[in-house]
C-alpha cells in the first residue's frame, strides 16, 4: 500500500513537470500566436496589443502557467484559436474515436498475439513457428504509414472491400484497428514466444507433467500464467507506443479523433489545442506506466522482493 | 564484418569465448551485409546528388509531359511521379536523407545516453533520481509527439528532426545503461579494481565503459532504424523534409495524394523504406545473438 502511494506521489510530479515542458515548449515557439490570429501587418498595434491581454500573453511566462493550471482545475483549457470552440468540446468530441480505435489496436494485439506467441513456442521449430516468427519480423519491420498506404490501395482502391477514410460505421474501424495493432501484436508474439519456451524448461513444469497433470492445463494454465509478466509489462510499453502511432493512423484515416485534433493543431499553431492535448496525451502515459507498476508487483511476487529501487 | 576478431567479446563482464561447451560464435548473415551494403552504395550516391549542385536536378526537375509514368518507362526505371519527377533519383536521394537522419540520430542519442546513464548508474541516490526523473518526464511524451513540438519550435527541417529524435531518444539507452552500471558495479573484477585502488571514475571510464560496448553497438543499429523510420513518419506528417528535397517520407505523402493514379511510388519508397528496417532489425539480432549467446536459444 505504501507502495502504491509514493507511486502515484512520484506520477504527480512527472506530470507536473510534463505540464512545464508542454506549456513552455508551445509558448517559445517563435511562430507568434498572435500572428496566427490576425495578419500583423495589417492590424493596428493597439488591437494586437489588445487581443495579447485578452489571452494573457503579456503577463510574465510563470503567471500565465499558473493561470492555466489553475483554469484546467476549473475545467477551463482555454479556447481554439481556429474553430472558436472551447477546448473542453473539442477533447470531449474526439476522445471517445480515440478511445475506441486504441482500445480495438489492444484487444487485436492481445488477443491474437498472446495465443499465436503460446502456439509457436509450443510448436518450436515446426511450420507455424516459422511462419509466425517471419510474419512478426515483418510487421516488425514495415512503418505502420507505409502499411496503412498499402492496405489502403489493396483493400479500398483495388478490391473495394473497405472504407479508407471517414468514421461512419464499424468497416470504417477495421482497417484502421488493424494496422494500429500490427506491430505491437507482433512484439506480443515475439515476447510471448520467448516468454513461454523459458516456462516449458522449468523444473516446475515437468513437475506437473511427472504429477499427471494433463498437457493442455499445464499450457494454458500454469505456463500461460507464469508467461505473463513480461507481457504485462509490454503492455506498458506498447500503451505509449501505440498512443504515438494513433496519431499517423488517425491522419491517414481522417479519423476523427485526437491524434488529427493534435497533428492539426500544431500546423496550425492552435496552441491551447496541442497543449491540452499533448498534456493529456502525457498524463495517459503517466498514469498508465504507474498502474503496470503496480500490476506488475502484485502479479510477479518476486518484484517484491527484489525491485525496491522501483523510483 | 563476418571475420571473427581475435579479442575475445565481453558482455556483462564475462568473456563469452570461454563460455560453456558453445565456441562458436553466432554469425552475421551474410545476406544482412550484402543488404545493408547495397543500400550503403545507394545511399550515398543520393547523399553526392543532393550535395552535388549539377546533379541533384535529377532529383527536382520536373516534366509535365511525362507525369505518372509507369515503371520501366525509358530513363524512368522506376516511372514518374505527379509532377514528372524521375521516382529512382528521389528514392535514392530520399536514402540518403535517411542515412544521415540516422547517423546523426544514433550518435546523438548514443552520446547523451551514456553520459545521463553512467552518472544515473555510479554517483550516488540522489544522481539516479534525478536521471530516472528526466528520463520519466521524456517517456511521458510519445515520441512522435514530442517530435512534432520541436519541429513546430525550430521550424520544420532535417536539423529539427535530428534534435528532436536524439533528445527523445537517448532516454532508453540511459536506461539500458543505468542498468547495467547497476549490476556491473556489484561484479567482482570491479570490486578487485577498487581493492587494488584503482579510482571509481577511472573503473567507471575504462572499466565499464568497455563492458557497455556490445549493448552500445546493439543500439546504435535501433537508434540508426527506428529514427529511420521516424523521421519518414514526420516528413510524411509535412513536419520533416520539406519538399522538394526528397525523403522516402515525403515520397510516400505525395504517392497518397495520387493513390487512385499511380500504385508506384508508395509501393517503392515504402518497400525500400521496409526491407532497410527489415535488415536493419535483422543486424541487431545477429548483433546481439553474437554478443550474448544466452539469447540465441529463443531469438
Amino acid at each position: 500500500m505504501r507502495y502504491v502511494l509514493q507511486r502515484f506521489a512520484y506520477a504527480v510530479l512527472v506530470l507536473v513537470l510534463a505540464s512545464i515542458v508542454t506549456f513552455m515548449s508551445l509558448r517559445v515557439t517563435p511562430g507568434d500566436v498572435v500572428a496566427s490570429i490576425v495578419n500583423p501587418a495589417t492590424t493596428p498595434p493597439e488591437v494586437v496589443e489588445q487581443l495579447k491581454e485578452r489571452l494573457g500573453l503579456n503577463l510574465p511566462l510563470w503567471q500565465q502557467y499558473w493561470n492555466y493550471l489553475t483554469g484546467m482545475f476549473g475545467g477551463d483549457l482555454g479556447v481554439s484559436l481556429v474553430t472558436k470552440l472551447p477546448v473542453t468540446t473539442l477533447i470531449a468530441n474526439s476522445a471517445l474515436y480515440t478511445v475506441v480505435l486504441a482500445l480495438a489496436a489492444f484487444v487485436v494485439a492481445f488477443g491474437l498475439g498472446v495465443p499465436i506467441g503460446v502456439v509457436a513456442a509450443l510448436n518450436k521449430g515446426g511450420w507455424f513457428d516459422r511462419l509466425s516468427l517471419a510474419l512478426a519480423s515483418f510487421f516488425l519491420a514495415i512503418p505502420n504509414f507505409v502499411l496503412a498506404l498499402v492496405a489502403v490501395l489493396a483493400f479500398g482502391l483495388y478490391l473495394r472491400w473497405l472504407p479508407v477514410s471517414g468514421s461512419g460505421s464499424f468497416k470504417h474501424l477495421i482497417l484502421p484497428a488493424l494496422i494500429l495493432a500490427a506491430e505491437p501484436c507482433a512484439l506480443t508474439v515475439r515476447v510471448g514466444r520467448t516468454a513461454v519456451l523459458e516456462q516449458l524448461t522449468a523444473d516446475y513444469t515437468r513437475t506437473l507433467w511427472a504429477r499427471g497433470v494433463r498437457q493442455v492445463r499445464i499450457h494454458w494454465i500454469h505456463v500461460l500464467r507464469n508467461s505473463l509478466s513480461p507481457i504485462i509489462s509490454l503492455g506498458s510499453i506498447q500503451i505509449r507506443t501505440l498512443l504515438g502511432y494513433t496519431l499517423i493512423v488517425e491522419v491517414i484515416f481522417r479519423w476523427p479523433g485526437l491524434g488529427t485534433q493534435l497533428v492539426n493543431s500544431i500546423l496550425h499553431r492552435d496552441y491551447p489545442v496541442a497543449q491540452a492535448l499533448a498534456l493529456l496525451l502525457a498524463a495517459v502515459v503517466i498514469i498508465s506506466s504507474a498502474v503496470t507498476d503496480v500490476v506488475y508487483r502484485w502479479a510477479d511476487p518476486r518484484v517484491r522482493l527484489t525491485g525496491s529501487e522501483a523510483a | 564484418m563476418t571475420t571473427a576478431s581475435p579479442t575475445p567479446v565481453t558482455a556483462g563482464g564475462a568473456v563469452y569465448t570461454a563460455v560453456g561447451h558453445d565456441r562458436r560464435r553466432a554469425r552475421i548473415n551474410p545476406w544482412v551485409v550484402g543488404g545493408l551494403a547495397v543500400y550503403a552504395i545507394a545511399g550515398l550516391i543520393g547523399i553526392i546528388a543532393l550535395i552535388v549542385p549539377s546533379l541533384s536536378h535529377l532529383m527536382t526537375d520536373q516534366d509535365l509531359s511525362a507525369t505518372f509514368k509507369p515503371p520501366l518507362t525509358p530513363g524512368h526505371p522506376l516511372g514518374t511521379d505527379s509532377l514528372g519527377r524521375d521516382l529512382m533519383w528521389r528514392i535514392l536521394g530520399g536514402l540518403g536523407v535517411s542515412i544521415c537522419v540516422g547517423l546523426g540520430v544514433a550518435v546523438i542519442s548514443i552520446v547523451l545516453g551514456l553520459v545521463l546513464g553512467v552518472f544515473g548508474g555510479f554517483f550516488g541516490r540522489a544522481a539516479a533520481v534525478g536521471t530516472a526523473l528526466v528520463v520519466d518526464v521524456t517517456w511521458a511524451f510519445p515520441a512522435i509527439l514530442l517530435a512534432i513540438v520541436f519541429a513546430g519550435w525550430l521550424g520544420p527541417g532535417l536539423p529539427a528532426v535530428i534534435l528532436a529524435l536524439a533528445l527523445t531518444g537517448w532516454a532508453s539507452f540511459a536506461v539500458i545503461v543505468r542498468g547495467e552500471m547497476l549490476s556491473l558495479r556489484e561484479r567482482d573484477f570491479v570490486s578487485a579494481a577498487r581493492v587494488l585502488g584503482v579510482s571509481r571514475i577511472r573503473i567507471s571510464l575504462t572499466h565499464l565503459l568497455i563492458s557497455l560496448f556490445p549493448v552500445t553497438v546493439v543500439m546504435s543499429v535501433f537508434f540508426v532504424s527506428t529514427s529511420i523510420v521516424a523521421e519518414s513518419g514526420l516528413s510524411f506528417l509535412g513536419l520533416g523534409a520539406q519538399p522538394p528535397m526528397p525523403s522516402l517520407g515525403v515520397i510516400l505523402a505525395e504517392g497518397r495524394d495520387y493513390l487512385s493514379r499511380s500504385w508506384w511510388p508508395v509501393v517503392f519508397a515504402g518497400g525500400a523504406l521496409t526491407v532497410l528496417v527489415l535488415l536493419m532489425n535483422a543486424l541487431a539480432d545477429n548483433l546481439r545473438d553474437r554478443f550474448d549467446p544466452r539469447n540465441r536459444s529463443s531469438r
